[in-house]
């Protein structure tokens, strides 16, 4: 741990703060707090947090416009809170460039996971060997092997195995990863990447009908699973 | 033409008749010419009362009296001087076209007085329809109308429950007999006209017309026969017919009014319900997340959280679950109002339901202190529960937010039923002023709790509006429905 991180809390309820004040301090972070998107926006160019958990119904802007703005200037990662009848707000947050969401009610164990995710610096010199669950994926290369026994993938396969992995305990949208590795003019085509997370399913999970690596965001996109600790 | 009635016949050869004796009587003292022109004037003023016919036959009339009384010999209708021949056809062809046209002249006259009363009866009828609000009500004016025009009994009849029914006749006292209900009947069933019996014969003495209201089975309208021997016949039954169609283009209109009348309602049912949705999953969901958050804050992070603050998570938990005990009070209160999701309207003592909801608001808050100034008051079409939830939410919202005395009162000013909850708080922020003179149920976030909400979707779906008027202090909540006309008044 680099000192204790600090996390910006966004949300207009004082019960939310209330609690997530002190769990995240006793989860050893700093906190600050905003109840609205013009005070978030002020906290985050006055303090430099390194991270903002952002519920998605603000009073006085809505969580896209938020991110929009902040965007402009700031690539901090954001963590959105969501409520299950803002499904499409929550998407649209992510494309726009979210980090990552949890669904409210929450269980603090799976908000505590996606800030580790977040955190983990995101352009941590892009590593040559991702090991994890036995698999090696040498991304130079472009070789992968489980268990020593080598896999043969498509380069379109593979790229989308390294989207993934390169974010790890990241939910990566539809339309993200679509655009990572078929380029721009393709982000809606999610059936197509339905087709290849099955096709990468069959060959790189241990039972692809119960996927452990690959795991799937329903409506929203796919995530990598988080490395144990210890793992990478 | 209308063919002459015999009364007029009558008349016409009695005047003739008159002059001839006169005429005969003086004849040494009245030149001839005066004789001729006393004829004339007979057929001319028999003409003007009685018509073409009459007229014509006053003329051969005239003919004869003057051949009688003029024509030597006399007292004959032997004709001995050629010269008479001649003088007798020229006084028939000047008496003939002196009937002919002033006959035409008061067929004319008799036709223009027709056409205005027919026209005078449509205009009523017209003027009626506009002003009706109800089949019913359509269906008085066009019995009342078809009265007028048939010279005889009208009546119509509506199917209720798959058996027609009176629901007005013109006079009121007349009663269709079975004969007429069966004519009706067939005309319904049928969906055209079913036409009355001629004279003499034992059938409906009422012409019956299926009254189609936009494909829903409308009225049945029964006239009596026109008598066919009235010069003014083809007017009075060109007026039924616009009476008949009028009524059923009223009819269509009305049943389309009813139908977006009951759409309005759906959709006010409708949004109050995504309303209610909103503001409770938005009130739901907050305790949900923090009594979730603490105990797993708690739980999972219990050997770092200093003791005041997994203290203060409790605290939290414990209100929070209050809270949401008191939503889903509301919210089983809210479904059991809305089980069914159509209001079933029925006449109801708004006094009453003042009354019930300040007796379990006293119950729930026995130190409030709440006083009541209910008079009598008339009855409205409402939902008795409804009601009563709509004021007791008011009431609570008073004894949550505002100290002191709290008064239910219920007065009628014109045709709107108010009932008010005044308290002497700190007033509603003006956001919510706002709000309530909106139309709209979407809750906004100044709101305290669903109480308001639901009272305003209440009154919205009973037609009526939650109303807050300006008062000098403290907060005035006027429940606003309308007074409807009582059944039978």
């Amino acid at each position: 741990m680099n000192g204790r991180q600090t996390i910006l809390i966004v949300d207009d309820e004082p019960q939310i703060q209330r609690f997530l004040g002190h769990a995240l301090v006793a989860a050893g972070y700093q906190t600050l707090l905003a109840s609205d998107g013009r005070e978030a926006l002020a906290v985050v160019a006055a303090q430099e947090p390194d991270l903002m958990i952002l519920d998605l119904g603000l009073p006085d802007m809505n969580g896209k416009e938020v991110i929009e703005r902040l965007r402009l200037r700031s690539d901090l990662p954001v963590i959105v809170l969501s409520a299950h009848d803002q499904e499409m707000e929550k998407i649209m947050a992510l494309d726009l460039g979210a980090d990552d969401f949890v669904s409210k009610p929450f269980g603090i164990g799976e908000l505590l996971a996606r800030l580790r995710a977040s955190l983990r610096p995101r352009r941590a010199a892009r590593p040559e060997m991702i090991r994890q669950d036995g698999l090696s994926i040498d991304l130079a290369a472009h070789r992968i092997s489980r268990d020593g026994e080598a896999l043969r993938l498509t380069p379109k396969e593979f790229d989308l195995l390294a989207a993934l992995a390169l974010n790890a305990g990241r939910v990566m949208t539809h339309r993200r990863l679509l655009e990572l590795v078929w380029g721009p003019a393709h982000v809606d085509d999610v059936p197509y990447l339905r087709v290849f997370v099955g096709q990468l399913r069959q060959k790189l999970e241990r039972d692809p009908a119960r996927p452990s690596l690959i795991l799937t965001e329903p409506g929203i996109g796919y995530r990598w699973a988080q490395p144990e600790l210890g793992e990478i | 033409m209308n063919a002459p009635s015999l009364g007029g016949f009558l008349g016409a050869a009695c005047l003739i008749v008159i002059v001839t004796l006169a005429a005969g009587a003086a004849r040494h003292a009245l030149p001839e010419a005066v004789a001729i022109l006393l004829f004339l004037t007979a057929v001319l003023v028999n003409a003007a009362l009685f018509g073409l016919w009459i007229g014509i036959a006053s003329a051969f009339g005239a003919l004869i009296g003057f051949n009688l009384m003029f024509v030597e010999p006399h007292f004959t209708l032997h004709i001995s001087q050629p010269r008479d021949l001649i003088t007798l056809a020229v006084f028939l062809l000047v008496a003939g076209m002196t009937g002919v046209i002033s006959g035409r002249l008061r067929e004319q006259v008799d036709a223009a007085h027709a056409r205005a009363a027919a026209l005078e009866v449509l205009s009523q009828f017209s003027s009626e329809l506009a002003q009706a609000r109800t089949s019913s009500e359509v269906a008085a004016g066009a019995v009342r109308g078809l009265h007028a025009l048939a010279r005889g009994p009208a009546v119509a009849l509506a199917p209720h429950e798959g058996k027609l029914r009176l629901i007005a006749a013109e006079p009121r006292q007349f009663l269709p007999e079975a004969r007429e209900l069966e004519a009706a009947d067939i005309a319904f069933r049928r969906g055209r006209p079913e036409f009355a019996s001629a004279q003499g014969w034992h059938g409906s003495r009422l012409t019956f017309y299926p009254v189609s209201g936009n494909g829903a089975p409308g009225p049945v309208l029964g006239h009596a026969r026109i008598p066919s021997d009235r010069r003014d016949h083809g007017w009075r039954g060109r007026a039924i017919d616009v009476i008949l169609r009028q009524t059923g283009l009223t009819m269509q209109r009305l049943a389309l009014a009813d139908e977006a009348e009951a759409e309005r309602r759906r959709a006010t049912a409708e949004e109050l319900r995504a309303a209610l949705l909103a503001s409770l999953s938005h009130d739901l969901r907050t305790p949900l997340a923090t009594i979730l958050g603490s105990v797993t804050t708690l739980r999972e992070l219990r050997e770092t959280l200093p003791p005041a603050a997994q203290s203060d998570l409790l605290s939290a938990i414990e209100e929070e679950a209050e809270r949401l005990a008191r939503y889903v009070e509301k919210l089983l209160q809210l479904t059991r109002l809305q089980a069914g999701a159509q209001i079933n309207m029925a006449w109801v003592d708004a006094g009453d339901a003042a009354q019930a909801a300040v007796t379990r608001a006293r119950r729930s808050w026995p130190q409030a202190r709440i006083e009541t100034a209910i008079p009598p008051l008339p009855m409205i079409r409402a939902e008795m529960g409804l009601l009563e939830q709509a004021v007791f939410n008011l009431i609570e919202n008073a004894v949550k937010y505002a100290p002191g005395t709290i008064r239910v009162s219920g007065a009628v000013q014109g045709r709107t039923l108010v009932l008010a909850v005044a308290d002497r708080g700190p007033g509603l922020p003006g956001a919510v002023v706002e709000w309530l003179a909106s139309d709209t149920m979407t809750r906004v976030k100044e709101l305290p709790g669903l109480g308001l909400q639901i009272s305003k979707g209440i009154a919205l779906a009973l037609g009526g509006r939650l109303a807050q008027p300006p008062s000098a202090a403290g907060t005035r909540l006027e429940i606003r429905l309308p007074v409807a006309e009582e059944p039978g008044a």
